[in-house]
C-alpha cells in the first residue's frame, strides 16, 4: 500500500506542476516585453469604441458653407484661369502679334522671328491676337524695352527670353506670361509661365545637330559618371571611382578621371548635375549625348515641364545625399536605363536641337492651354515622334494615330482606300481600277480628278463603292486629308500606275505590320554629290533605297494631315511648282517622322516594260527638280532621308518549290 | 533461458494484471506528463501565430482613456507656413537614410487629449477619418515605431477639419511633440481648411516646416512639390451601395447636384437647363421632404426628388463647382459614378495633381466660361468621353476610394520623391489596370540605326562537335562585320581543344567554359559581348555564306528590337486538339525564326536570363529544347512585333539535308516542340507571337541585274 500512496503522490505533484507550468507561462509571456517576442511592431491601437468616433465633417456641415465668389488674384501671382482671356482664340490657327523691335535685330532675335514665321500660328493685328508676344533680348546694360503700348497689364502677353539675360524692373510683368530660359522654381508659376531651356548662344535655328546615342544600350566601357564642371566642361570617373562625390571631396585620388576642357558633349551614362543656374547648359549638353541627367536639387525648372514628363529622362536627386545617389545608379537596373538613355534622345530631338523646336513647343503648350479637353495627351508629348509631329486636331485618342499601336494594344482598320489622282488628261485608268478592286482588303476607290477635263460620267462597274473627288489641279491636293477617306491606310496611285491586285494584296499584308512607314513598289536613292556639292537622287536601281514614288504607295492617312497643315506652305508651293518633288517631299516628311526608311515591296517586270519608267526621264537634265531635294534640305534643316538595303517579299518568293505552295504567285510571273 | 521465456510469457499478462490497481495510475502520469511537454512546447516554439491571432499586445483601450496633456498659455507657437519651402530646403532627408528598399519609414505620435489652462479641450480627440488613416499608415510597409529610425513624423492631432479645432492652441500642440523641430519632417493632413469669412485654402494652424497634405489648396497657398493636394473624403457616399455603371452616353448630358452653390452661378446654371432642356439637370437642396428622410441623401429639382450620389450615374459630365472652399467632396461622389468631373473652381490644385493626369478624367473650365460649358463639352467626342468615364471611375478606385487609399497615394508621392530613382511611372499612377494589360512598352522604343561600324558578336554553342565547329568559325569569321567570336563550351567532361589547334581568324576568338551543361548558357549575358548585336549561331550551321550572314546583319540594323534570323517556323492552332501545334513546313507565313542562327540585341540576353516569366528558363533547361522558341516569346512578348526571317535559305546543315534537317524530322521531337508552345502560352497568359508573310531580300534579289553590282551576290536559294 505504501507503493500505492507512494505512487499517488507522484501523481499529485506533477499534475500540480502542469498545473503551475499552464498558469506561470502566460504570466512570465506578459513580463516579457512585447518586441522581442512579437516582431510586428506595436501599432497604432485598435481602439474599443472606434466605432463610435465622430466622423471629420458632419452632414449639414458642408452644404451650411458660405458660397463666395473667388478673391481676387493676389498680388503678382497668376493662373491661367484668372490671367489670361481665351475669348480671343477662337478660331484655326495661334493668332499671334510680335511687337517690332527698334534697332538693329541680333542674331537670336532673327531666329526667333523666323521661327515664328514658320510655326503654324498666324500673325495678326494687335487688336485680334490672341498672343501678343514681347521678345526680350539681351539688352545693353541698363537698358530696357519700353512698356508697349498695347500693354493693358500684360493680360495676353508672352514675354519671351531665351537667354537669362533679363530684365524685369522698368515694368511690372503683372498678367504676363513669362517664357525663359531655366527659371528659378521660387518666382515661376506652374501652369502659367513656361519653362525654356537654356540654349547656347550659337543654337542652330533649324534641324539641329541630331542626337549622339549611336546604340540603345550604353558601351560597356563608358564611365558611369559624368561630372558638370563650372567652366562648361565635363569630369568623367571610371566605373570603378564609384562613391566619388561632387564636392571636390575625393580630389585626392584624380587618377582614372579624365578632364574634358570646353563645351564637349560628355561620354557616360550618367551626368551628374549641380542644381545652381549656370549648370542649366549641361542640362541640354547631356540630353543631347544621350548621358542621363542627374539633377541635383535643381533652383530651377526643368524646361517645359508642364508637358514633359521629365522622371522618364532624367534623375531628380538630393544633393545631400551623395553615396545613396550614387549607389542607387550603380544599382539602378539594366531595363530603367536603357528607357532613361532613349528618352533623353527622343526628347533632344522632339524639343531641343533648333530655335524653331523650342519656339514651336512654347507655342504648342500655350495652344494647349486654349485647347483643353481636345488638347494633346501626355502620352503624344512624351513618346517618339512628339506633340510637335503628333497632332491632336487629327484625334485626342493616341490610339487613333500610327505611331501608338503597339503602346495602346490597337490596330488599325484592316482594310484600304485606293486614291488614283487623274492629273494630265489621258486614258482613263480602268485597268488599274479593275486591278486594286479586285483585292480583298480595298474598302473603297476614290478617283481625285485634278484634269482640265471634266470627269466622264459613267465609270466602271466595281466591287466597291467608286467615288469621284473634284481636285484643285495642284499636286499637292493629292495629299490633303478627304473627308471621304474612311480607312486608316491609304494606296495613292496616279492614272499611269501599273499594278496587280497581288501585289496591292501582299503590300497591305506588308504595310499592316508597319503602320506608321510607307510601303511602295518603285524607289529612288539619294546621295551626297560631292561635285556638285548637294544632294542628288536617282532612279536607277542600286543596292538600296530611300524614296518610294506615291504614284504607288500605302501609308496611313495621318500623313495627309501632316502634310496639309504642319508642312510649311513654301515647301508645299515648291512641290506645286515641280510634280516630281512632291514625291520626295511626302518621303521627307514620313522619314523626319520616323527617322526610319520606307519599305520596298516586289514590283513585276512588266509593268517596268509596259510602260515609261514612274520617274520622270532625264533627272540629270531637269536641274530645278534635282535642286528641290536641296532646297527641301535647307528647309527642313537637315536630311531626313534614311537608307535601307532591303525588299519585302512573300515568304516563299522565287523559292524553288511547287508554285501551288506559294500565295501570292502571280508576283512571280517573268 | 528457461526463465527469460517464463519471462516473456508473463510479460503480457502483466498488463492484464495491473488492471484492477496500477493502470489507471501510469496512464494518467504518462498523459500529465506528455501534456505538459506538450504545452511547454506549444509555448517555446509556436509564439506568433497565437499571438496576432489574439492581438495580444494591441492595447485593447477607449479613445476617452487617453492621457490629457495641459498646454500652458504661453507655450510656444510654431511660426507660420514657410511658402518658400521645397524638399531640398525644409525636409531633411538625413533621416530617411540610406534604405535598400527605398521606403520611407513613417512613425506615428501616440494619442494624447489636449487641454488649455482652463480644462478646455483644443479640439475632438480624433475623428472616425483619421484614426482609420493613422490605422491605415500603421498597417503599411510605411510604418515604424522607432522614432530615431523614422523619416516622416504624422502627429496623432486631428486637423483634417479646421472647424473642429482651435487654431492657435492646436499650433501650441504641435510644437511640443517630441521631435518636432520647426516642423520638419511632420506631415499633418487636412482636407477642410479656412473658415468663415475669408476660407483660407490651407489649414491655418501655424506649422512652419510641416508638410500639408490638404484638400482644396489654391495655386497661391500650395507649394509645388513639397505638399500634397488629396482629395476630400466623401463620409456620406462610402455607406451608400453603388454598383459600378459602365461608360457610355447617359440620360442627362450634365448635371449639377451641388447644394451650396453661389446664387450667381446657380442662375448660370439654370439658364443653361433652360435653354438645354433635358440634357441638362440642375439639382438643389429639398425644401419639404418628410420627416425622417435623410436630407442629405436627396436632391431636387422643383417637386421631384432624386436619390443622391445615386442620381449622378445619370450623368455623363458633372459639375465639380467650387463653394466657400476648393475642394468639394462631390468630386469623389462623381468619379465613383463614373461621370466625368467638370470642375469650375479656379485656381484650385485637383487632388493628386502631382502625378495624376488630370486631363485624361475631367474638364476644367474656368468659372467666367459657365455659359459657355455645355458648347466646350460638345466639342468632345464620343470615344474621349468614355475614355474619360472609364479613367474618372479607375482614379476613384485607386485614389479615392477609401482613407486608406488617400493616405497611401499621399505617402507614395512623398516617398518617390524622396527616392527618385524608384519612382512609379506616369504609367503606373495613371493607366487603368485594363490598359497595362494589353499594351506593350518595347525596351528599345528609340528609333535608331544603329552605326555598321560597331558589328556583332557571334556566339557559338558548342558541346564536342570540333570539327563542324572550325567549320563555322572559318566561314563566320569571313564576315566583315564580326567583330568577335565567342564559343559558349558547354562540355564540363572535356577540354576544349588546344590554342593552337583553333582556327586563325582576324577577329578576337574568346572561349567561355560553362559550369553546367545548359541550353540557358547561350544566351547569357557575357561581359565579352561588347556591340549591342549578337549572331547566336548552332555549332552545325556550315551552309550560311558570308554574304547572306553580313545581309542578316544589316537587316538587324534596320529592326534592332527584333529577332532577326534565318530558319523560320510557324504555330498554329489545332482545332481538333484545340491547342497550339509547332510547324516547320515550308509555309507562306513565319512567326518565329530559330536562334540556331539570329541576330538579336543583347538586351534580349539580360532579359533572357533574369527576367524570363515563370519557370521557363528552368524548364528548358531541364528539357534540354526549346529555347529558341522560348526566346521568340520572350522578345514578341515584351516588343509586340514579329521576327524578320532574312534570305529564302531553308537548309543550313547540309545540302542533302531535307528542309527539316536530321533532328528536326523526328516525330517526337515535333510532339515536344508543340508542348513547348503551349507551356510558353499558359505561362504568358498568352499567345505572344505575330504571323507575318514577309521576309527579308536584298534590294536587287533575283531581279534581272548583273549579279557582280549586286551587293549581296551570294544569296543562297534553298
Amino acid at each position: 500500500m505504501q507503493s500505492w500512496r507512494r505512487k499517488s503522490l507522484w501523481l499529485a505533484l506533477s499534475a500540480s506542476w502542469l498545473l503551475v507550468l499552464l498558469r506561470v507561462f502566460p504570466l512570465l509571456r506578459l513580463a516579457v516585453p512585447a518586441r522581442p517576442w512579437a516582431g510586428a511592431p506595436q501599432g497604432w491601437p485598435r481602439w474599443l469604441d472606434a466605432e463610435l468616433l465622430q466622423s471629420f465633417s458632419q452632414p449639414g456641415e458642408l452644404p451650411e458653407d458660405d458660397p463666395q465668389l473667388p478673391q481676387a488674384p493676389r498680388g503678382g501671382s497668376c493662373d491661367w484661369g484668372a490671367c489670361f482671356d481665351v475669348s480671343k482664340c477662337r478660331g484655326g490657327g495661334l493668332k499671334v502679334f510680335v511687337y517690332p523691335v527698334a534697332g538693329p535685330i541680333s542674331d537670336t532675335h532673327r531666329r526667333i522671328l523666323a521661327s515664328i514665321e514658320s510655326s503654324r500660328s498666324r500673325s495678326v493685328s494687335p487688336d485680334e491676337a490672341c498672343i501678343l508676344l514681347l521678345l526680350s533680348l539681351e539688352a545693353p546694360a541698363g537698358e530696357c524695352i519700353p512698356v508697349p503700348q498695347q500693354w493693358n497689364g500684360g493680360r495676353n502677353h508672352l514675354v519671351l527670353s531665351l537667354h537669362p539675360a533679363f530684365c524685369t524692373q522698368t515694368f511690372q510683368l503683372g498678367q504676363a506670361m513669362v517664357a525663359k530660359a531655366s527659371p528659378m522654381v521660387d518666382t515661376f508659376r506652374p501652369g502659367f509661365d513656361v519653362a525654356l531651356p537654356l540654349l547656347p548662344e550659337a543654337h542652330p535655328l533649324r534641324g539641329g545637330a541630331p542626337g549622339r546615342l549611336g546604340q540603345h544600350s550604353p558601351h560597356p566601357g563608358v564611365p558611369l559618371l559624368a561630372l558638370a564642371e563650372e567652366r562648361g566642361g565635363w569630369r568623367t570617373a571610371g566605373p570603378d571611382s564609384s562613391a566619388c562625390p561632387w564636392d571636390g571631396r575625393c580630389e585626392q585620388d584624380r587618377g582614372p578621371e579624365q578632364t574634358h576642357p570646353g563645351a564637349t558633349l560628355p561620354n557616360a551614362t550618367f551626368c551628374l548635375i549641380p542644381g545652381h543656374r549656370p549648370d542649366a547648359l549641361h542640362f541640354l549638353q547631356a540630353l543631347q549625348a544621350g548621358c542621363i541627367p542627374v539633377l541635383l536639387s535643381p533652383r530651377w525648372e526643368l524646361p517645359f515641364s508642364e508637358v514633359i514628363d521629365w522622371t522618364k529622362a532624367a534623375i531628380v536627386a538630393d544633393e545631400r545625399l551623395p553615396f545613396q545617389v550614387v549607389a542607387a545608379l550603380q544599382e539602378m537596373p539594366p531595363t530603367r536605363v536603357l528607357a532613361l538613355r532613349q528618352q533623353t534622345q527622343f526628347l533632344w530631338d522632339a524639343y531641343f536641337s533648333s530655335v524653331e523646336k523650342v519656339i514651336h513647343t512654347t507655342l504648342e503648350i500655350i495652344q494647349d492651354r486654349i485647347f483643353g479637353a481636345s488638347a494633346h495627351p501626355s502620352l503624344l508629348w512624351n513618346s517618339p515622334p512628339g506633340a510637335l509631329l503628333a497632332l491632336p486636331t487629327f484625334s485626342t485618342s493616341p490610339s487613333d494615330f500610327p505611331f501608338y499601336y503597339l503602346q495602346r494594344g490597337s490596330r488599325p482598320v484592316g482594310r484600304f482606300s485606293a486614291l488614283i489622282w487623274v492629273g494630265a488628261p489621258g486614258q482613263l485608268p480602268l485597268k488599274l481600277i479593275q486591278a486594286v478592286a479586285g483585292s480583298q482588303h480595298c474598302a473603297q476607290i476614290l478617283v481625285l480628278w485634278s484634269s482640265e477635263k471634266p470627269p466622264p460620267p459613267r465609270w466602271p462597274k466595281t466591287a466597291v463603292p467608286l467615288t469621284v473627288l473634284e481636285g484643285q489641279r495642284k499636286v499637292s491636293d493629292r495629299f490633303f486629308p478627304h473627308r471621304a477617306i474612311s480607312t486608316d491606310a491609304i494606296l495613292s496611285l496616279d492614272a499611269q500606275s501599273s499594278l496587280t491586285t497581288s501585289e496591292v494584296d501582299f503590300a497591305f499584308v506588308v504595310w499592316q505590320s508597319f503602320p506608321e512607314r510607307m510601303v511602295g513598289f518603285l524607289t529612288l536613292s539619294h546621295f551626297w554629290d560631292e561635285a556638285r556639292g548637294g544632294w542628288g537622287y536617282t532612279a536607277e536601281r542600286a543596292n538600296e533605297f530611300s524614296v518610294v514614288l506615291t504614284s504607288a504607295a500605302l501609308y496611313h492617312r495621318y500623313y495627309h494631315i501632316l502634310f496639309t497643315h504642319y508642312l510649311p506652305k513654301a515647301l508645299r508651293a515648291l512641290a506645286d511648282e515641280a510634280p516630281t518633288c512632291v514625291d520626295i517631299l511626302m518621303n521627307f516628311l514620313v522619314a523626319a517622322v520616323t527617322k526610319l526608311p520606307p519599305l520596298k515591296v516586289p514590283y513585276g517586270k512588266q509593268h517596268l516594260e509596259a510602260r515609261p519608267p514612274l520617274a520622270p526621264e532625264g533627272l540629270e537634265s531637269q536641274p530645278p527638280v534635282q535642286d528641290c531635294i536641296n532646297r527641301m534640305a535647307v528647309e527642313f534643316g537637315y536630311m531626313p532621308l534614311v537608307s535601307s538595303r532591303l525588299r519585302l517579299d512573300p515568304v516563299l518568293f522565287k523559292d524553288p518549290v511547287s508554285v501551288l505552295r506559294k500565295k501570292y504567285r502571280s508576283l512571280e510571273k517573268p | 533461458m528457461c526463465a527469460s521465456v517464463k519471462y516473456n510469457i508473463r510479460g503480457p499478462a502483466l498488463i492484464p494484471r495491473m488492471k484492477t490497481k496500477h493502470r489507471i495510475y501510469y496512464v494518467t502520469l504518462f498523459s500529465i506528463v506528455l501534456l505538459g511537454l506538450i504545452a511547454t512546447g506549444m509555448f517555446q516554439f509556436w509564439p506568433h501565430s497565437i499571438e496576432s491571432s489574439s492581438d495580444w499586445n494591441v492595447e485593447k483601450r477607449s479613445v476617452r482613456d487617453v492621457p490629457v496633456v495641459r498646454l500652458p498659455a504661453n507655450s510656444p507657437s510654431p511660426e507660420r507656413g514657410d511658402l518658400s519651402c521645397r524638399m531640398h530646403t525644409c525636409f531633411d532627408v538625413y533621416r530617411c537614410g540610406f534604405n535598400p528598399k527605398n521606403k520611407i519609414k513613417v512613425y506615428i505620435y501616440s494619442l494624447k487629449k489636449y487641454v488649455d489652462d482652463a480644462g478646455v479641450p483644443v479640439s475632438n480627440t480624433i475623428s472616425r477619418e483619421y484614426n482609420e488613416l493613422l490605422t491605415a499608415i500603421s498597417d503599411s510597409d510605411y510604418y515604424t515605431d522607432d522614432i530615431s529610425r523614422a523619416c516622416l513624423f504624422v502627429p496623432s492631432i486631428d486637423v483634417l477639419n479646421q472647424n473642429t479645432l482651435r487654431t492657435e492652441e492646436t499650433a501650441q500642440a504641435l510644437a511640443q511633440l517630441s521631435r518636432w523641430d520647426r516642423g520638419t519632417n511632420h506631415l499633418l493632413f487636412n482636407m477642410l481648411p479656412g473658415g468663415p469669412p475669408d476660407y483660407n485654402t490651407a489649414l491655418d494652424v501655424p506649422r512652419d516646416r510641416a508638410l500639408l497634405a490638404g484638400g482644396g489648396f489654391s495655386t497661391w497657398t500650395y507649394r509645388q512639390g513639397y505638399d500634397v493636394s488629396i482629395p476630400v473624403y466623401s463620409p456620406l457616399s462610402a455607406e451608400v451601395d453603388l454598383p459600378e455603371k459602365g461608360p457610355g452616353p447617359r440620360r442627362y448630358f450634365l448635371l449639377s447636384s451641388q447644394m451650396a452653390v453661389h446664387p450667381e452661378y446657380r442662375e448660370d446654371l439654370e439658364a443653361l437647363q433652360a435653354r438645354h432642356g433635358e440634357s441638362v439637370l440642375v439639382l438643389d437642396k429639398c425644401t419639404n421632404l418628410s420627416e425622417g428622410v435623410l436630407w442629405v441623401r436627396k436632391r431636387c429639382r422643383e417637386h421631384q426628388v432624386y436619390d443622391y450620389p445615386q442620381v449622378l450615374q445619370e450623368g455623363t459630365f458633372c459639375v465639380v463647382l467650387r463653394g466657400a472652399r476648393l475642394g468639394q467632396a462631390v468630386l469623389s461622389d462623381v468619379l465613383r459614378a463614373g461621370c466625368v468631373p467638370v470642375v469650375i473652381a479656379d485656381s484650385y490644385i485637383l487632388p493628386f495633381s502631382e502625378v495624376l493626369d488630370w486631363k485624361r478624367a475631367s474638364v476644367v473650365v474656368p468659372e467666367e466660361k459657365i455659359p459657355d460649358v455645355y458648347g466646350i463639352l460638345q466639342s468632345i467626342p464620343q470615344r474621349q468621353i468614355e475614355e474619360m468615364q472609364r479613367q474618372a471611375r479607375w482614379f476613384w478606385e485607386a485614389y479615392f476610394q477609401s482613407i486608406k487609399a488617400i493616405a497611401m497615394a499621399t505617402l507614395q508621392i512623398i516617398n518617390d520623391r524622396i527616392y527618385p530613382y524608384a519612382a512609379l511611372s506616369y504609367e503606373e499612377w495613371n493607366d487603368p489596370p485594363a490598359v497595362k494589360w494589353s499594351s506593350v512598352s518595347n525596351p528599345l522604343f528609340l528609333p535608331l540605326i544603329p552605326p555598321q561600324s560597331q558589328g556583332f558578336t557571334a556566339i557559338v554553342l558548342t558541346y564536342d562537335r570540333v570539327e563542324s565547329l572550325f567549320r563555322v568559325i572559318t566561314e563566320v569569321s569571313k564576315v566583315p562585320s564580326l567583330s568577335k567570336l565567342l564559343v559558349v563550351w558547354n562540355n564540363q567532361n572535356k577540354n576544349p581543344p588546344e590554342d593552337s589547334v583553333w582556327p586563325k581568324i582576324r577577329v578576337p576568338l574568346k572561349v567561355v567554359r560553362t559550369a553546367e551543361n545548359k541550353l540557358s548558357n547561350r544566351f547569357f549575358p557575357y561581359d565579352e559581348i561588347e556591340t549591342e548585336a549578337v549572331l547566336a549561331i548552332d555549332d552545325d550551321i556550315i551552309m550560311l555564306t558570308s554574304d547572306e550572314l553580313q545581309f542578316g546583319y544589316e537587316v538587324w540594323r534596320e529592326f534592332p528590337d527584333r529577332l532577326v534570323g534565318y530558319p523560320g517556323r510557324l504555330h498554329l492552332w489545332d482545332h481538333e486538339m484545340n491547342k497550339w501545334k509547332y510547324e516547320s513546313e515550308w509555309t507562306n507565313e513565319v512567326s518565329m525564326v530559330l536562334t540556331g542562327a539570329a541576330f538579336y540585341h543583347k538586351y534580349f540576353n539580360y532579359l533572357y536570363t533574369y527576367k524570363m516569366p515563370g519557370d521557363i528558363k528552368n524548364w528548358v533547361d531541364a528539357h534540354m529544347n526549346c529555347e529558341d522558341i522560348a526566346m521568340n516569346f520572350l522578345v514578341a512578348n515584351v516588343t509586340g512585333k514579329a521576327v524578320i526571317k532574312v534570305t529564302p535559305r531553308k537548309k543550313f546543315k547540309c545540302p542533302e539535308c531535307t528542309a527539316i534537317d536530321g533532328l528536326s524530322l523526328d516525330q517526337t521531337h515535333m510532339v515536344e516542340r508543340s508542348e513547348c508552345i503551349n507551356k510558353f502560352a499558359s505561362v504568358f497568359g498568352t499567345m505572344p507571337l505575330k504571323v507575318v508573310e514577309h521576309r527579308a531580300d536584298p534590294v536587287l534579289y533575283k531581279d534581272d541585274f548583273p549579279e557582280k553590282l549586286k551587293s549581296f551576290p551570294n544569296i543562297g536559294s534553298l
